[in-house]
C-alpha cells in the first residue's frame, strides 16, 4: 500500500489486470506482490521476498554455543525470544540437559511477554487498520483512540514483562542455556503480577472487539502445524502435530518437512507432504483450543468462532484469545515465583546434534545445531515461521481472490491481497536468512 | 506543576546511543532539580509506539534521537515537532519511529504542547560496538544546549558553565 501499483491495462478480448504491489506496507521487512490477471484467470501470482539474506546460519558457526542465544536473538526485534528459547531447546537437547521446572517456567512467562507485545503491535499497527477503512494506525487513531489506546496499553505491558524477565525488551539478554543469567526479585514479580491480573478485562474485551469486526467469509483447505503436549497450550515446548495426524518429536521435523527455494524469493519454502501448511495463532488455535482454561474455552463458545477454523481471516481474533490467554497464564505462573539458589544448571557441552523448537508469535519455530566437542557450532539450521507460511500465502491469494471475485478493481483487489497477506503476519527479515550461498567462481 | 521529560531515545548499537548519551550527560548535573518544574530523564530502548506512554501527561518534552541526513558525524539538529511528518506511513514494527510515534500521539490528542526534537547525526550503528568521538562530543554539547535552553525557559540564569 505503500506505494502506487502499476494499473490495469484493459485489452480487447478480455480484461487483463496487472499489480504490482513494490513495497508491501505494514508487514515486518520487505516484501512484494505480483499479480497479473488474464481473462479471469490468475497467470502469475508471486509474494516476492526480496530482503536481503542476512546469513546468521553462517554467522553461527565457529561460534560458542553460549553466544548462540545472544546472537539468534538479533534476527528479529519483534520475537526475539522465540529464537532464543528455540536455539536453548535445541541446545539442551544436544547436551542431555533438562532444564528445572523454575527455568521451564520463567521461560513460558518470557514467552508470555513477547506474544503479547508481538500479537497486539499486529493487532493494531498492522492489521486492524485495513477493516476500519483506514490506511494506518494513526488514521485509526482518530475515529477509534480508546481501541488504540488500549492495545498499546496492553502491548506495553507484554514489552515490560520481556524487560523484567529478559533484561531488556528489545534484544533480551537473560536467557542462556541451562537456565537464566539472573533471576528477577520478587517484588517487581509480584508487581508485575499485579499488573497482569489487573490487565485482564482488558484482554478479555480485546477479544469480544475483534471478534465482533466483520470478516470476510473464506473458507479453504489447509493443513494447520503446531506444537502439542498434554499438559498445556503450547507455547515454548511440545511436539510437532497436525490435523492430519501427525504428533513428532523436533528430531523428526525434517523427515516430514521439506525446504526448497524459488527464483522470486530471497527465504526458502517449506512443504509438508508436497503441500502448504499453515503455521502460527490460527493453526496452533486449531489444534489446540482444548487446551484453553475453561473461561477462555466459554468465550471462544460465546464468539460463535467455531474452531477449528478454516478461514484466515480468524486469525486476528486468534491473536486475540492468544494475548488474553498469555496475560492469565504469566499471572498463573508468577503466583509462587521464588528466586532460586541458582537460576541455570551448569552446562557441558559435547560433540552433538541438538533440535529444539517453540511455538513464535508468527509460529512453530525450529532449531538444529551440530556442536562439537568444545562446543563451538559446526553447522545451524533455523526455519522461521514465515518461510513455512509463504507457500501458503500464496496458495491463500489465489483462492481468496477466486472467492473474492477477480472482477473487482485493482485498488480492491490490492486491499484484499493486503488483508490475506497480513493474516500471517509475515515477518520478512526473519524468513530471509536462509538463502543458500554458492560461488561461482572461473577464470 | 509543569511536566516536563527529557527522552533520549536509542539502541545499544554503537552511535545509536546517541540519544542514551545525551540523558546520560544531563544525568551528571543537577539540572532536574534545579528546574522549577516536575523534570525527569529517561533512556528509551527503541520504544516505537510506546513511546506515546512517556509523551502522556507531560507538557513539554525533548526528544534526542540519532538521526541520518547526510550532514557529518556528530552535527546536532533542532528540529520543531510540528514541521515533522513522517517521510512515509509507518510501514512496520520495526520501523515505527520517533516522528511516526509523534503523530500517533497527535491522533489519539496525547501530543504535549511543547515538544523539542534534537537530532544527532551518527555514522555507524554496528551491534555492542562504543559510540564515535564525533558522536561522544555532539552529546555533551547537547546537553549544555538543552540544559541552557530549559533554564531560559524556566526564566532561570543560564549556568552553561555548570550544566555539565
Amino acid at each position: 500500500m505503500g506505494d502506487t501499483p502499476e494499473g490495469a491495462l484493459e485489452s480487447g478480448k478480455g480484461r487483463s489486470v496487472r499489480i504490482d504491489v513494490p513495497a508491501l506496507a505494514r508487514v515486518e521487512g520487505e516484501g512484494a506482490l505480483h499479480l497479473h490477471i488474464r481473462d479471469k484467470e490468475i497467470e502469475r501470482l508471486e509474494l516476492q521476498i526480496y530482503e536481503p539474506p542476512r546469513l546468521f546460519e553462517k554467522a553461527l558457526e565457529g561460534r560458542s554455543f553460549e553466544d548462540v542465544p545472544e546472537m539468534v536473538a538479533r534476527i528479529c526485534g519483534i520475537c526475539p525470544v522465540a529464537y532464543q528459547i528455540s536455539a536453548v531447546n535445541a541446545l539442551e537437547n544436544a547436551f542431555g540437559i533438562e532444564a528445572d521446572p523454575w527455568v521451564q517456567t520463567l521461560r513460558r512467562v518470557l514467552y508470555c511477554g513477547e506474544w503479547i507485545q508481538s500479537h497486539c503491535l499486529h493487532i493494531h499497527l498492522l492489521a486492524a487498520p485495513d477493516f476500519f477503512g483506514c490506511d494506518s494506525v494513526i488514521a485509526m487513531s482518530r475515529e477509534h483512540p480508546e481501541v488504540v489506546r488500549r492495545g498499546l496499553r496492553l502491548q506495553g505491558l507484554g514489552n515490560d514483562l520481556m524487560r523484567l524477565l529478559g533484561g531488556r525488551s528489545v534484544h533480551p539478554v537473560n536467557v542462556r542455556v541451562g537456565g537464566f543469567h539472573h533471576a528477577p526479585p520478587v517484588n517487581e514479580i509480584a508487581r508485575m503480577r499485579e499488573r497482569l491480573t489487573a490487565a485482564l478485562p482488558e484482554s478479555e474485551a480485546l477479544v469480544r472487539w475483534t471478534s465482533q469486526i466483520g470478516m470476510p467469509e473464506d473458507r479453504q483447505d489447509f493443513i494447520s502445524v503446531a506444537l502439542r503436549n498434554d499438559r498445556e497450550y503450547p507455547i515454548h515446548q511440545g511436539q510437532i502435530a497436525s490435523n492430519d495426524g501427525l504428533a513428532i518429536d523436533p528430531e523428526q521435523f525434517e523427515h516430514h518437512f521439506t525446504e526448497y527455494q524459488l527464483a522470486h524469493s530471497t527465504a526458502l519454502f517449506s512443504r509438508y507432504k508436497d503441500g502448504a501448511y499453515l503455521v502460527g495463532p490460527l493453526a496452533r488455535l486449531n489444534l489446540n483450543h482444548d487446551r484453553l482454561p475453561a473461561p477462555l474455552a466459554q468465550m471462544l463458545q460465546n464468539s460463535g468462532i467455531r474452531l477449528p477454523s478454516a478461514n484466515m481471516f480468524h486469525s486476528m481474533f486468534a491473536r486475540a484469545i492468544e494475548v488474553h490467554y498469555a496475560i492469565g497464564e504469566a499471572a498463573r505462573l508468577l503466583e509462587h515465583y521464588a528466586v532460586p539458589r541458582a537460576p541455570a544448571v551448569v552446562v557441558t557441552p559435547r560433540a552433538a546434534v541438538g533440535y529444539g523448537c517453540s511455538e513464535a508469535p508468527r509460529g512453530l519455530l525450529w532449531h538444529r545445531y551440530c556442536i562439537d566437542s568444545q562446543g563451538r557450532i559446526v553447522q545451524a539450521r533455523i526455519v522461521p515461521p514465515t518461510s513455512q507460511n509463504q507457500a501458503r500465502i500464496e496458495e491463500d491469494l489465489r483462492l481468496s481472490l477466486q472467492a473474492f471475485g477477480l472482477e473487482h478493481g485493482d485498488d480492491e483487489l490490492r486491499l484484499h491481497c493486503e488483508k490475506v497477506i497480513r493474516n500471517y503476519d509475515p515477518c520478512i527479515s526473519c524468513a530471509s536468512h536462509f538463502l543458500r550461498l554458492s560461488t561461482d567462481r572461473r577464470s | 506543576m509543569t511536566v516536563v521529560r527529557i527522552l533520549g531515545v536509542g539502541s545499544p548499537s554503537g552511535d545509536d546511543q546517541a540519544g542514551w548519551l545525551v540523558v546520560r550527560e544531563l544525568e551528571r548535573t543537577d539540572l532536574t532539580v534545579r528546574l522549577p518544574c516536575r523534570a525527569s530523564l529517561l533512556s528509551l530502548d527503541r520504544p516505537g509506539a510506546q513511546l506515546i506512554e512517556y509523551l502522556e501527561g507531560a507538557d513539554l518534552v525533548v526528544l534526542i534521537d540519532a538521526m541520518r541526513s547526510g550532514a557529518p558525524p556528530g552535527t546536532i539538529s533542532r528540529l520543531d515537532a510540528a514541521q515533522c511528518t513522517p517521510r512515509d506511513r509507518p510501514v512496520s514494527g520495526h520501523e515505527f519511529g520517533v516522528v511516526s510515534a509523534l503523530e500517533l500521539a497527535r491522533a489519539l490528542g496525547g501530543l504535549p504542547a511543547c515538544v523539542l526534537l534534537y537530532g544527532i547525526e551518527i555514522a555507524s550503528v554496528k551491534p555492542a560496538s562504543q559510540p564515535s568521538e564525533a558522536v561522544l562530543a555532539a552529546a555533551t554539547h547537547l546537553a549544555q544546549i538543552i540544559a541552557r535552553e530549559l533554564a531560559q525557559r524556566f526564566g532561570m540564569s543560564a549556568r552553561p558553565d555548570a550544566a555539565v
